[in-house]
């Protein structure tokens, strides 16, 4: 059940187990960062240029630099889990029906889980130098 | 908590923000990572997604990048301080003027940009 508490301690009070409360935590410790890193992320790759000019080039020469591969893999990551588990809650709450809930979120997390590897294949497995 | 018609609204646009960002994330990871596959494939994908009505989307998900982090603040602050939950309503009117001042520049700078490459391409 999803923590409905304002305030850790009320969290503290409310989490049924301590892996609730560490998601709980999680989702702000990740947030804080993911504001800076993701509007950061906006600003460099949508107003500092035009995106219509984004094409294989741009992307090649901002992923083959190991300052972008870290930054991106970091947002990928923090963004991916606190998605992930913002969807939870979200499915815990609209599906009512535990075999559809099951089903939804076996097939969300599946997808998380794909895009995960493809995106981090991305950025660590391929050299887009050459 | 999420009584008043401030909170409910603040908890609504959140929710419907981080579902759209959900959605765009694994979108945008995909269609980036394309490059992998070379030129061909990624700039034929990325020419799709250049199309304006896609850029118009583009323009949502921002506005809802930019209300999600700012309201994800003021949650922390409603959290981690004992002043935030009573002051959630004016924090909340503080949200949505940040995010007004981040968007009118934004747009001003990227709403030319996208009608010019329309009118390039289509029109």
């Amino acid at each position: 059940m999803a923590i409905r508490a304002r305030r850790y301690q009320d969290a503290k009070a409310q989490a049924g187990t301590n892996l609730e409360l560490a998601w709980w935590v999680f989702m702000r410790l990740s947030g804080l960062v993911l504001v800076f890193l993701v509007l950061g992320h906006i600003y460099m790759n949508f107003v500092l240029i035009d995106v219509n000019t984004v094409n294989y080039n741009y992307v090649a020469q901002r992923l083959s630099n190991t300052t972008w591969k870290i930054y991106d893999l970091v947002i990928l990551g923090l963004a991916l889990l606190h998605g992930l588990n913002g969807s939870r809650y979200v499915m815990d709450d609209w599906i009512r029906h535990p075999g559809r809930r099951f089903v939804t979120k076996a097939v969300v997390y599946g997808l998380g889980l794909l895009v995960f590897l493809i995106g981090s294949i991305s950025l660590l497995n391929h050299d887009f130098s050459r | 908590m999420y009584r008043g018609r401030e909170g409910q609204w603040a908890f609504f646009l959140h929710r419907l923000s981080g579902i759209a960002l959900l959605l765009w994330l694994l979108l945008h990871t995909l269609n980036i990572s394309s490059a992998m596959w070379g030129p061909e494939v990624s700039n034929r994908l990325m020419a799709f997604f250049h199309v304006p009505v896609f850029q118009v989307g583009l323009l949502l998900v921002t506005a809802g990048a930019l209300y999600h982090a700012f309201n994800g603040l003021r949650i922390i602050l409603m959290d981690f301080t004992s002043w935030g939950v009573k002051y959630q309503k004016e924090l909340w009117y503080g949200v949505l003027f940040l995010c007004l001042a981040a968007a009118i520049p934004g747009l001003i700078i990227t709403v030319p940009r996208i009608i010019a490459a329309a009118s390039r391409n289509g029109g």
